[in-house]
């Protein structure tokens, strides 16, 4: 039996001017499983996100959310805004009001519990990243949006951010789609991969998603052997991240 | 009419005091939206507003707050989500705005109205109708104010997270937009056209130096707010200063003492 359907997109089309920014986009999205997002830089990712997270409404197509959908989104550049002072703590209560357990709690899961009562305006990239997860927590989402969630943090950061979102899944059973470029990184724990350049190049599992012609066109056949590499020896993560030559940023 | 308010000094102080209290909490979120210019373009076409007002034979506020609010409709149809309130945009419409409005100005004859004082402020000459006119908005203003303040922080912070989780921004910006509009048609009166977006910004960055919260920073700046005022309405008393330039310049005073103490003390606090 599939899990509960939380999203399902149908036929997504965008145009800006005379651009077309996405081009007949159809996919699901389900509880508990993780969506991974890769293309290259243009290909349309953080837009496509932001139809599902309702920031862009005037599309083609149709997007069917279950209704009372709960969604936290970690934007990929966070705009922090140093005008204001306000401290991590302040900043879990914005919009949603948890119990000093419920806001512990979830700066312990994303392992920021001792930067509770510093200000924003002082935390570094990898940190605000950070907190900014612990934050998608508390509203008990059914879905969490994540773009690039790993921009600005090191390489040994964004192993153990990738595991900590796998982690979530698990404890929270909520969706998770996720905007990346680490595609070695993020493989073994993706259900779904939707490989994106305007149109939808291909999807689905990650090692078929891997063989595809129109990938190896996009990302080369070393990409793709790196993600080989990875799905049989997933222990030695860092060695793979360290010589993958396939590494790009936005 | 109740006595007291017979002395002009009363109704002055009065109407400082009131306008301290709304220029504080609006104008901490408008540095923090950054929306401060935007307080200054609409302060400029507001001489447009007071043209058209004495032209039309109606209240000059009310030719400024249709002025104002025109403008802002009109920005809100042109912004879209992600792109701030363009410079130029602001510019043109800032400065096109204050030059047509000294040219009906100029098309009044001659004394029927004081440029300088629209420039510069006039608050030794509120009447006791200027002093209603800027208690109800200011209290409309507190009202919305406290009734979104959750929506209006969450959206300074973030639109994107806020808009994520469900908070309209685009209402929201459009609802500070209209509360900035009504902000500009009060302050006016206090502070002059010219001279709106300087009380707006500078009690608030002094604050910024020392706040530890959006709601602390609100009222450090309200402090600073009065110490600018009494050093404003003294200059205006003792020396004949304008009183919206006396305020600024105590302003700024208070914003360099803060920063000659705050590094000072700094050493020491490490």
């Amino acid at each position: 039996m599939q899990a509960e359907l939380l999203v399902r997109a149908r036929r997504l089309s965008l145009t800006l001017g005379k651009r077309q920014i996405l081009d007949d986009i159809s996919f699901e999205l389900r509880r508990a499983e993780i969506t991974t997002i890769i293309g290259p830089n243009g290909a349309g990712k953080t837009t496509l996100t932001n139809i599902v997270n309702g920031l862009i409404g005037d599309f083609e197509g149709e997007i069917e959310r279950m209704p009372g959908l709960r969604i936290g989104y970690l934007p990929q550049k966070v705009y922090v805004n140093t005008l204001m002072p306000l401290s991590v703590k302040r900043l879990l209560q914005l919009t949603y009001s948890p119990t000093d357990q419920e806001l512990d709690r979830a700066l312990a899961q994303t392992e920021v519990a001792y930067l509770k009562q510093r200000q924003v305006r002082s935390l570094s990239e990898g940190e605000l990243k950070r907190v900014l997860l612990a934050r998608t927590t508390l509203g008990q989402p059914d879905l969490i949006v994540l773009d690039e969630p790993t921009a600005g943090v090191d390489v040994s950061g964004e192993t153990r951010m990738y595991k900590l979102i796998g982690e979530l899944r698990d404890q929270l059973q909520c969706a998770v789609l996720l905007v990346s470029h680490d595609l070695h990184l993020v493989m073994s724990q993706t259900d779904q991969v939707l490989c994106l350049n305007q149109h939808l190049c291909c999807s689905g599992l990650p090692e078929s998603v891997s063989q595809h012609p129109e990938y190896l066109a996009l990302f080369g056949q070393q990409a793709s052997d790196s993600i080989a590499i990875y799905t049989h020896h997933h222990d030695h993560e860092h060695d793979v991240s360290g010589e993958s030559p396939e590494h790009r940023h936005d | 009419m109740i006595e007291w308010l017979d002395d002009f000094a009363v109704r002055a102080v009065i109407a400082g005091l009131i306008m301290v209290a709304i220029a504080a909490p609006m104008g901490c979120l408008m540095v923090w939206q950054r929306l401060a210019f935007l307080s200054d373009t609409l302060g400029h076409a507001a001489v447009m507003g007071v043209g058209l007002g004495l032209l039309l034979q109606v209240q000059p506020i009310f030719g400024v707050l249709a002025v104002a609010l025109l403008i802002v409709f009109s920005l809100s149809r042109v912004t879209s989500f992600n792109t701030a309130l363009s410079e130029t945009t602001l510019a043109i419409i800032s400065h096109t705005g204050l030059a047509g409005g000294i040219i009906l100005v100029g098309l009044l004859p001659a004394n029927t109205v004081n440029l300088e004082a629209i420039l510069f402020g006039d608050l030794l000459a509120t009447t006791t109708s200027d002093l209603l006119t800027l208690l109800v908005t200011t209290v409309l203003l507190l009202f919305v104010l406290l009734h979104h303040w959750r929506s209006f922080v969450a959206v300074s912070v973030s639109r994107e997270i806020a808009q994520a989780e469900g908070i309209e921004v685009r209402k929201v910006q459009f609802l500070m937009y209209i509360m900035i509009a009504l902000l500009v048609a009060v302050m006016m009166k206090v502070m002059g056209v010219l001279l709106i977006a300087a009380m707006l910004v500078i009690p608030t960055t002094s604050a910024r130096l020392f706040s530890r919260s959006p709601e602390q920073m609100v009222f450090i700046s309200g402090l600073y707010g009065l110490g600018a005022l009494a050093g404003g309405i003294t200059g205006s008393f003792h020396f004949d200063w304008q009183t919206g330039p006396a305020i600024v310049v105590s302003a700024t005073l208070l914003l360099l003492l803060t920063l000659v103490v705050t590094r000072s003390l700094k050493p020491h606090l490490e």
